[in-house]
């Protein structure tokens, strides 16, 4: 019955939420060919104006909206070489989350440049480093200078504006995990998808409800009704998903915590709260909106 | 060589309890061996062990004098046949098909000349040409017994040619009448009992229907309680105290000048 | 009987062109197309003398035709798989996916990934298989040997397929239980695993399926006589010499290697066993010779449909292959169960 369900929500998943990205021409590209897979280098590549280099993304990738014209080559994990490579890439570009194996494994055996950088969005710092890092790589220096510089004053805009607030509400994420089709609880830890979660809620100014590593199934009640949290946040797809508060109330352990009582449950977009990117600095006063709702 | 088939001390067991419990007999070829008794008896065991499809825990079986347990399947399954109750089909097979299965143990990848030729005298010896192609899964309980009937007599059959004369044939009837009609089952016993009178042949079968047995067996077996109560002659066996005592049942003999002694229970 | 043989052969003659013209199709058509110049260019590449091949005659070469062909050997091994199963059982709805194999195959696999980034075992590309191999083996006897209790006539069938989607049950939820203890990557790689594809295709997995399947199915075709016997009853098989237990455990064997084999570089495919067997009977009977080499070739030519399509209609992505042969697969299931039936 799962398997019917995860066969079924795919089929669904890859067709109908992307049914027309299929379908457009390769972009014209002069000497570069990139074939990106990772939301994060799309956004900052989007962001450092270097996008006419790239010709292929990944589904995943949903920012910016006008990345999504470009061609894709299907889900991160679910790659097909000769997808690719009909894209004729001169290099691919990926954060180490990319499968099947075998299929990078051909990758590899015909030759085809890859290529992950060094550096990582876990942090302000990290992103900087990155958005420096692929500056350098796509010849857009002063461009990448010019949105650290953003990324730092918009942080420090927001960090003053969280002030205001005099609350530290205790907050529940729920992530909606596509691959394993369950909904996921995000912990303090922050393993997996969750990698930027807890920071920028404690940089809002609210508190981590779930103080777990990792990411966890919501099969237990007990995980939210322990936490108690006065606010559930979840992202996009996965509120989309159930579609109502009182959908959302029947998440195991969500309808008795304080959150449900006071129906502080909002829906945040992935790409705002989940990882860190050029936007985060803007974003943390707009997750702290969210949060400190009343 | 003694064409003869032998049971010796035969016991067969399933857990604690004994289905056939020290049963020693013999049945000589050319005649009609019907064993009958009341439900559970062991009959249907008993029938298994002399076919070779049991092995019991103690006791012999043999075949022309040699102790068939140590036969192949395959040399056995040409001199052995075995006509059961019913039979079922999981797959639409035609008619002709499962006849020919009888040939299987004659030849190796694919039927020759001769095994067509012998599937279509058994079919229409036994009125089955008309299904031929029909799907066996479709037949009546009757239409389908004829097949099988012919399906037997396929794997049994020796014409002058045969280079099996040597040894005997051994044909066992484990209730094959149960789902025939009246008219259908005293046909098929007059074929039975033309099989059984050649001289290469030993028949052995197991009936319900007393008069069944007592009209056309030359030698009845009674078993009761997995053991052997008697064997004999029709008359000599089937006498008005045994049949109470074992069947439970008050008999009244009827002659009849045409079809010989008849009973009837209340 | 010569009729029904002469339209058998003429089958099974429209059937292996069938399978050409569709493995033509798969190697010329997908994410990049392959006209026949530059088939002929690739293959060119490879005698001595000529230049070294582009990347697109690389791409043909080791990745296009070993997965079209892989996914001919594939499809053959699960159509016999399911032939083989349903003579073994006497019932039309078994297949190598209700009895455990699959699913042993993907616990293997899964085990496999979770160990082996726990353990940092050696990852050779022939591990992964192997370790399939092995769940599918212990998965299908534990099967095999939990209904063999009651081995007498029918209700074995039933004894079988409650035992099998016991174990079905107990291996997916093992499954289950690894992708949560692993991290997220292998927890993704496991469900797609699951999923099936043929993405992963290469020449030595080309050898090794090879292998399997002819000597599976020429093992199979030896048995055939034999197991026709077996329609009729197992007691009536011993009739007519058959060594049923014998039979058994060797076609039961065949049946889960050369499953468990596919299933190691593709992942579960369901429904092929199910569906192939019934449409070959439907149109030629149940004699299982004709059954064993009609089956592998109509199995060799559905799957390769189904792989073209996964790879034409969101190309230059791919669907996995497992949702195409379960949205055709289902409902051809749920309407044989509404006409016939069945004697359980």
């Amino acid at each position: 019955m799962k398997k019917i369900l995860t066969l079924s929500f795919l089929a669904i998943a890859l067709c109908l939420g992307s049914c027309s990205r299929f379908h457009n021409a390769p972009t014209d590209a002069k000497d570069a060919r990139y074939v990106v897979i990772s939301p994060i280098y799309n956004e900052i590549i989007w962001a450092l104006g270097a996008q006419d280099q790239v010709v292929g993304i990944d589904l995943s990738t949903t920012y910016p909206p006008e990345a999504k014209k470009v061609q894709t080559v299907g889900y991160h994990r679910a790659l097909s070489a000769e997808g690719i490579l009909s894209l004729h890439p001169t290099a691919v570009l990926h954060d180490n989350n990319i499968g099947p194996p075998q299929v990078v494994q051909q990758l590899q055996q015909l030759n085809i440049p890859m290529k992950s950088f060094s550096a990582k969005n876990d942090s302000f710092d990290g992103t900087k480093a990155l958005i420096r890092e692929m500056g350098a790589y796509f010849h857009k220096e002063a461009r990448a200078e010019e949105l650290c510089n953003t990324l730092d004053n918009q942080r420090a805009a927001s960090l003053e504006k969280v002030k205001q607030y005099t609350d530290h509400p205790r907050v529940a994420v729920i992530h909606f995990g596509r691959a394993s089709n369950v909904y996921l609880v995000v912990g303090k830890g922050s393993g997996g998808d969750g990698g930027g979660v807890s920071k920028m809620i404690e940089l809002a100014g609210g508190e981590m409800a779930v103080t777990s590593d990792r990411m966890q199934r919501m099969e237990s009640p007990e995980i939210i009704a322990q936490a108690n949290p006065q606010v559930i946040l979840l992202t996009d797809f996965g509120y989309d998903r159930l579609g109502s508060l009182d959908q959302i109330k029947t998440l195991p352990g969500v309808a008795t915590s304080e959150a449900a009582k006071n129906n502080h449950i909002y829906r945040i977009e992935e790409n705002v709260l989940n990882y860190f990117g050029p936007r985060s600095g803007e974003n943390i006063a707009k997750v702290a909106e969210v949060i400190h709702q009343k | 060589m003694r064409l003869m088939l032998t049971a010796t001390n035969l016991t067969f067991r399933v857990g604690n309890k004994a289905l056939v419990s020290d049963v020693s007999l013999s049945f000589a070829p050319g005649k009609l061996h019907l064993i009958i008794g009341p439900n559970g008896a062991g009959k249907s065991t008993l029938i298994k062990i002399l076919a070779r499809l049991l092995r019991p825990q103690v006791g012999m079986v043999s075949y022309d004098d040699v102790d068939v347990s140590q036969a192949s399947e395959t040399e056995l399954a040409k001199r052995r046949a075995v006509l059961s109750q019913a039979v079922e089909v999981a797959f639409p097979l035609s008619a002709r098909e499962v006849v020919m299965m009888g040939r299987y143990p004659h030849f190796g990848g694919r039927p020759g000349p001769a095994d067509e030729k012998i599937v279509d005298d058994v079919m229409a010896q036994f009125d089955v040409t008309e299904f031929t192609d029909r799907n066996y899964q479709t037949l009546s309980g009757g239409e389908r017994q004829r097949v099988n009937f012919a399906r037997v007599l396929a794997q049994l059959w020796r014409d002058s040619t045969s280079d099996l004369n040597s040894s005997g044939r051994y044909l066992f009837l484990d209730e094959p009448l149960t789902f025939l009609d009246i008219r259908h089952q005293i046909e098929f016993m007059n074929t039975i009992k033309e099989m059984a009178a050649q001289p290469d042949v030993v028949t052995v079968g197991v009936v319900h229907d007393l008069n069944l047995a007592a009209r056309f067996a030359d030698h009845i077996v009674i078993l009761n309680q997995a053991r052997l109560v008697a064997s004999g002659t029709p008359p000599d066996v089937l006498t008005e105290e045994r049949i109470q005592e074992i069947f439970g049942v008050k008999p009244t003999f009827v002659g009849s000048e045409e079809s010989g002694m008849h009973i009837i229970f209340s | 009987m010569t009729k029904q043989h002469g339209n058998r052969r003429l089958l099974l003659v429209v059937l292996a062109f069938v399978t050409l013209l569709v493995l033509a199709a798969s190697i010329r058509y997908g994410a990049i197309d392959f006209p026949l110049s530059e088939i002929s260019r690739a293959f060119a590449s490879i005698l001595p003398g000529h230049s070294e091949p582009t990347l697109d005659q690389r791409i043909f070469l080791e990745l296009r035709l070993p997965r079209a062909i892989l996914c001919l050997l594939v499809g053959a091994s699960l159509g016999v798989g399911g032939t083989l199963m349903q003579a073994l059982f006497r019932n039309p709805i078994v297949e190598p996916g209700l009895v455990g194999t699959s699913s042993g195959a993907a616990f293997g696999s899964a085990l496999f990934f979770v160990l082996g980034s726990v353990l940092h075992i050696s990852t050779s590309v022939w591990s992964l298989p192997f370790a399939a191999c092995f769940g599918g083996v212990v998965s299908t006897y534990l099967v095999f040997l939990l209904a063999r209790s009651k081995e007498q006539g029918r209700a074995s069938i039933v004894m079988l397929l409650l035992t099998g989607l016991a174990v079905n049950a107990l291996f997916m939820s093992a499954i289950g239980f690894l992708s949560y203890i692993a991290r997220d990557p292998q927890a993704r790689s496991i469900t797609f695993w699951s999923l099936g594809t043929l993405s992963g295709a290469n020449w030595k997995a080309v050898t090794i399926v090879t292998t399997s399947t002819i000597i599976g199915t020429l093992i199979a075709l030896y048995y055939s006589k034999q197991l026709n016997a077996l329609m009729i009853g197992e007691e009536e098989a011993t009739y007519l010499g058959v060594n049923v237990n014998r039979l058994k455990w060797i076609i039961l064997t065949v049946n889960v290697v050369i499953v468990a084999v596919a299933t190691a570089f593709t992942g579960v495919i369901s429904f092929v066993g199910l569906v192939v067997p019934h449409i070959l009977r439907m149109v030629g009977g149940a004699d299982n010779r004709f059954l064993i080499v009609g089956s592998a070739l109509t199995g060799a030519t559905l799957l390769t449909l189904a792989d073209l399509m996964a790879r034409l209609v969101v190309r230059p992505a791919e669907l996995p292959i497992g949702i195409l042969t379960s949205a055709v697969g289902v409902p051809i299931f749920i309407l044989l169960l509404r006409r016939r039936q069945y004697v359980f």
